[in-house]
């Protein structure tokens, strides 16, 4: 919604919680791809990107109305994808204890390279040695969230933000060496 | 060329042979740390996982959601059930237990009657 402006989301947005079709499609489709890029970073899964994004959507049309500020709009439906992204990860895992041989299943490398840049594919690799928390604190950086903002979806101070802030990049910047190309 | 000289000049030149081929591209890359045009490629790549129609998709899917009775409700009707079930259950149960006593009760009078009437033929 870069090109929006605040009182035209906010307008948008609440004609969403009054049930307005028209309204919640233009919400979708104004975010559709920065929520998909969201869950893709966190997840490190682009088989996962449509189908949790989808998921993200349902819980927002269905939510909406309850959002009492309309104009925190973005801080929240970017929590509602953290959240739904985060919850995945867990029942994953989860399922894991109980599928042993799950994992091989799940976790088929994708196809590094094949159509992915150098720098992507180099992004993607760095990403993935990183807990899915600090995927999930770049991605929230990467959407412009401010530290503050990210404290109230975080749920904990600024200071606790800027630190585990600067240990993320210092990881993704560990690992983003490009050891894996050819 | 003195022969130290000759010999540095030939170490550094086994040991370049195992730098690979983009060797300072590669370590500024790992000083600075992704660029905003990966993350940006990132995001590109997740946009073009959504297929075509995605927001009727949400909608359709949010509005069969919607339709389908929520956890509360269940749990709700559940209890209700479950409550009109004891109900039922409790008042059969004193219903035979008052069928029971008045059975009894209609039989010791019986035997009362009976008692009674010995007594007086007796006397």
């Amino acid at each position: 919604m870069e090109t929006t402006s605040p009182t035209a989301l906010t307008d948008l947005v609440r004609r969403a919680q009054k049930g307005d079709e028209d309204a919640q499609r233009e919400l979708i489709v104004s975010y559709q791809h920065r929520v998909a890029g969201f869950v893709y970073a966190i997840t490190n899964r682009s088989d996962y990107v449509e189908d949790l994004s989808q998921q993200v959507f349902i819980k927002m049309v269905r939510a909406l109305d309850r959002l009492q500020a309309p104009a925190q709009f973005e801080s929240w439906l970017f929590r509602l994808a953290r959240n739904t992204c985060i919850d995945q990860l867990r029942r994953q895992k989860l399922r894991r204890i109980f599928l042993p041989f799950g994992e091989e299943h799940e976790n088929i490398p994708e196809p590094a390279g094949a159509v992915d840049t150098e720098e992507l594919d180099a992004l993607r690799h760095a990403l993935a040695q990183l807990r899915p928390q600090d995927r999930a604190l770049l991605a929230l950086v990467q959407e412009g969230r401010s530290h503050a903002e990210i404290s109230e979806i975080l749920e904990t101070s600024v200071a606790a933000v800027k630190a585990r802030l600067h240990r993320a990049r210092e990881h993704l910047r560990e690992h983003y060496q490009p050891t894996h190309e050819t | 060329m003195k022969p130290e000289d000759r010999a540095w000049a030939d170490l550094q030149r086994q040991a370049a042979v195992h730098l690979r081929h983009g060797f300072a591209d590669r370590v500024l890359r790992a000083a600075r740390g992704p660029r905003a045009t990966a993350w940006r490629q990132l995001y590109e790549a997740a946009a073009a996982r959504l297929r075509p129609g995605f927001a009727e998709r949400v909608l359709r899917a949010a509005r069969r959601v919607a339709d389908l009775p929520s956890l509360s409700s269940q749990l709700a009707l559940s209890a209700a059930t479950a409550a009109l079930c004891l109900g039922a259950v409790l008042y059969f149960h004193n219903r035979a237990l008052e069928q029971a006593d008045a059975r009894n009760l209609a039989e010791w009078q019986k035997i009362v009657d009976a008692a009674r009437e010995i007594d007086t033929s007796g006397l």
